[in-house]
Parts: structure tokens; sequence; C-alpha cells
């Protein structure tokens, strides 16, 4: 897994914590709006990262018309 | 001209030469009769048809497609004169031709493999949600690459994709498949999958994913396999064997990756679906404080009441006790000793009347 896509597998479950506090017991309305923020910064910075990654296509040299 | 004088060895040799120079390679087509495979390895049979026939020998490993009597099939094969003087054809390749023999090759190469459990449901393995590291196995020319890549492209980054660039069609196919299998399978650093693509085709064209070998290959790759070859309604025994499945090279691109669109929205929903959450809070927490005031107000009036009531009862009772009100109701206090000829005071509910004790009796 390479680091720019494991940031972002993580950044995502990240979100779905955070998400998943504003269900939780451990709601409070007094932590909510810096739980909020954070996770509005954190949405952001995953659409970046979507959006800027690019793929790294490289056909191999070796050749396979006959027996190496 | 002088007649040169052969040995046996020496025409026989020569004979070979000049067939080989004459055609190294030939493609014969006829229908197959006399099959049989001796210990196991060498595999004797004619190709006929209605003018002559013609002796075939070759491996086993060779014979890549299961071939049977009255099978119209195609050889790839040298022409040779025996040391018994046979003439026979040495054969590289076989394939079926026409399509009631590939159809029938492929039922019957179908049926041995599925009973060897090659596309049993249980030998699957899951492909990474999000892999990071790729193999393709692919021809960079074939419309189908294309397709694989653009969609790659639009969905997903980050990806480091190997391609191995192979035929996909043709006898050679197989093998090139094979190799490029091979490869990736034995690098220091494995990829997550490998995928296999190529668009639609004729049967013919598709013919090499019904190859044995290579249909084996795919089976015992450590790697999972990913493939997406032909159309939808294309199925060959490579497919059948892979991990998984992909209806077409782009439908591959779409079940190797997900898509950073859908995710984008997803994260965006996320968020936006927190905003509510903090108002419907915000909402219930100010409605708890209210029916706590409530609650409240009405105990501090139920505790009011209660003394009020207990008030006004002890009101009562001091009321009963006041003298006034029994005098008010026609009795007298009397004040002074009870003696004859003494002076007393008698106290009515409304005057004080002085008097004098003129008898006492006792009752």
């Amino acid at each position: 897994m390479s680091k720019l896509n494991k940031t972002i597998q993580q950044k995502t479950a990240e979100l779905s914590n955070l998400v998943a506090w504003f269900d939780s017991d451990d709601f409070t309305l007094e932590a909510a709006l810096d739980k909020f923020k954070e996770a509005e910064a954190l949405a952001e910075t995953i659409e970046k990262d979507l959006k800027s990654l690019k793929n790294d296509i490289q056909i191999v040299k070796q050749k396979f018309d006959s027996e190496a | 001209m002088e007649k040169t004088l052969f040995s046996v060895s020496d025409f026989i040799a020569t004979v070979n030469q000049t067939l080989e120079y004459a055609y190294p390679t030939v493609e014969v087509e006829g229908e197959v009769a006399s099959f049989k495979v001796n210990q196991g390895k060498y595999v004797f049979f004619d190709i006929k048809d209605a003018g002559g026939s013609l002796n075939c020998f070759m491996t086993v490993w060779q014979l890549r497609v299961p071939i049977e009597d009255g099978m119209k099939v195609i050889v790839s094969a040298t022409a040779k004169l025996t040391q018994w003087g046979k003439f026979s054809l040495t054969v590289r390749s076989v394939r079926p031709s026409g399509e009631g023999a590939i159809k029938k090759s492929f039922e019957i190469l179908k049926a041995k493999l599925d009973e060897e459990g090659l596309f049993a449901p249980e030998r699957k393995r899951l492909l990474p949600i999000v892999p990071s590291h790729v193999a393709v196995i692919s021809s960079t020319g074939a419309a189908g690459y294309a397709d694989f890549v653009k969609i790659i492209n639009d969905r997903w980054g980050g990806l480091q994709i190997d391609v191995a660039h192979v035929q996909v069609q043709g006898t050679d196919a197989p093998d090139q498949i094979i190799r490029a299998l091979n490869y990736f399978n034995s690098r220091d650093e494995l990829p997550e999958v490998i995928v296999i693509i190529r668009g639609g085709g004729s049967a013919d064209d598709l013919a090499a994913f019904n190859d044995e070998m290579l249909v084996r290959a795919i089976a015992t790759s450590r790697i999972p396999t990913l493939l997406g070859v032909g159309h939808e309604v294309d199925e060959s025994l490579a497919e059948l064997a892979a991990d998984v499945r992909a209806a077409t090279p782009s439908n591959a691109a779409q079940i190797l990756v997900p898509d950073k669109s859908e995710i984008i929205r997803t994260v965006r929903y996320q968020v936006g679906s927190l905003i509510p959450r903090v108002e419907n809070s915000i909402k219930e927490q100010s409605m708890q404080v209210k029916a706590l005031l409530t609650q409240s107000l009405a105990k501090i009036e139920d505790y009011l009441e209660v003394n009020f009531d207990q008030l006004d009862a002890t009101r009562n009772v001091l009321s009963q006790l006041n003298p006034q009100t029994v005098l008010a109701r026609g009795y007298a206090i009397m004040r002074g000793s009870q003696k004859i000829g003494a002076l007393i005071e008698v106290e009515t509910n409304k005057s004080i009347i002085k008097a004098e004790v003129k008898n006492v009796q006792t009752k």
C-alpha cells in the first residue's frame, strides 16, 4: 500500500470515527464544535489528496515473446 | 548429369533438410483420427480429409487443448521423414478449427478442470479493497487496455501499475501470458493483484484464454487474479479459474479501485450531515432544560401548597382554642372564689358581670 493511499484510507477511517462520535454516548455539545471543525478540515484534505493523486504506469522491460 | 548415390541415412537427412528449407513450419487443417496417447507422454494421431491422411506426432505437454477423433483441427508442425521412412508431421501446437470443434474442446476441458476443482468457489480469494501496486497483463496497443487505463485514471490515483505487454490472441498468446504471470509471481515485491485484460473478439480470437496451461497458471498464481476478457457474454476458462471475473476491461477497472468522485461525495455528505445532528442535539438539550425547569417549578408549587394547607389546619385548631370563640358559643368565664357571700366576675360573649355567690352545691 502506497504511503499516499494509506494516508487517504487512514483519513477516511478517522473521518468515519469522528462522524460516529456524534452518534455515540460520548457526544457532548461542548466538544461538538471542535469535533465538527476537525471533521470539516479532514474532509477537505481527503478531497484535495484524491484530486491530486496520479497513477504511475510503467511498461516492464522484460520481453515475454520467448523464454528469458 | 551425374546421379548422386546416397546412403539411406544421408538420403533421409537430405530430404529432411529440403523439407525444413521449403516448409520451416506448416499449418495443416484436417479431421483428427486414431488419436492416442502412449506412456502418458507421446501423442499420436492422423489428420485427414477426403483426399488423404497424415501421421502426426507431438508430446503431451505441447497439447494445450483437448482433442478427440472427428474433431476438426489446425496443426502447426514441421514435416519430417522418419528413419523408418515414414512421413509425419511433428506437431508444435494444435487448435480446434470451426465453431463446433472449438465449443467441443472447450466443454471437454471445462469438465476436466472443473472435476479437478480449479473453478471451485472456495478457491477464490478476495482482492484488496484499495490496492496500491497492481500488475497488468495485456497488449498495450489493444482497445481494451486503453479503456482500462482511462477508467482507472478517472476513478483513482496513487497506484503503481506495472504492465506486461504480451500478445492476447494467437498461438503464442498463452505462453506469453504464462511467462508474464510467472514474472510477476517471482518478483521480490509482489503486486497485490494481477489484472489480465483483453477486449472483445471472435471465439477464435479469445481461444487463447481456453488454453489448459494458461488456465492452470492462473489458478496457481500466488497473487490474486482479476480477468476482464471479451464482452459480458463471453465466457473463457481462464475467467472461471481467476479469483474475480470482470465482464469487460472497463469493468475490471471498476472492480479494482473505488471511485474517488463517489468518495468525495460521501465525505461531503458525512460532514454535511453533522450540522443537523448538532442542531437537533441543541434543540433536544434546550427542551430537556425547559422540562427540568417546569418540573422544578411544579415541585416548589406542590411544596408550598402542602405547607399552606398545614398552616390553614393549624389556624383552624388555634381558632377553636380561642376563649372568645367559646364565649361566642354561649359559655361564660367565672373568676373569683366559690364561697357563699364572695364577689365573683362573670364574663360572657358581650358583657362582664359582677355578682355575689348565694349558694354553692356539689354536683
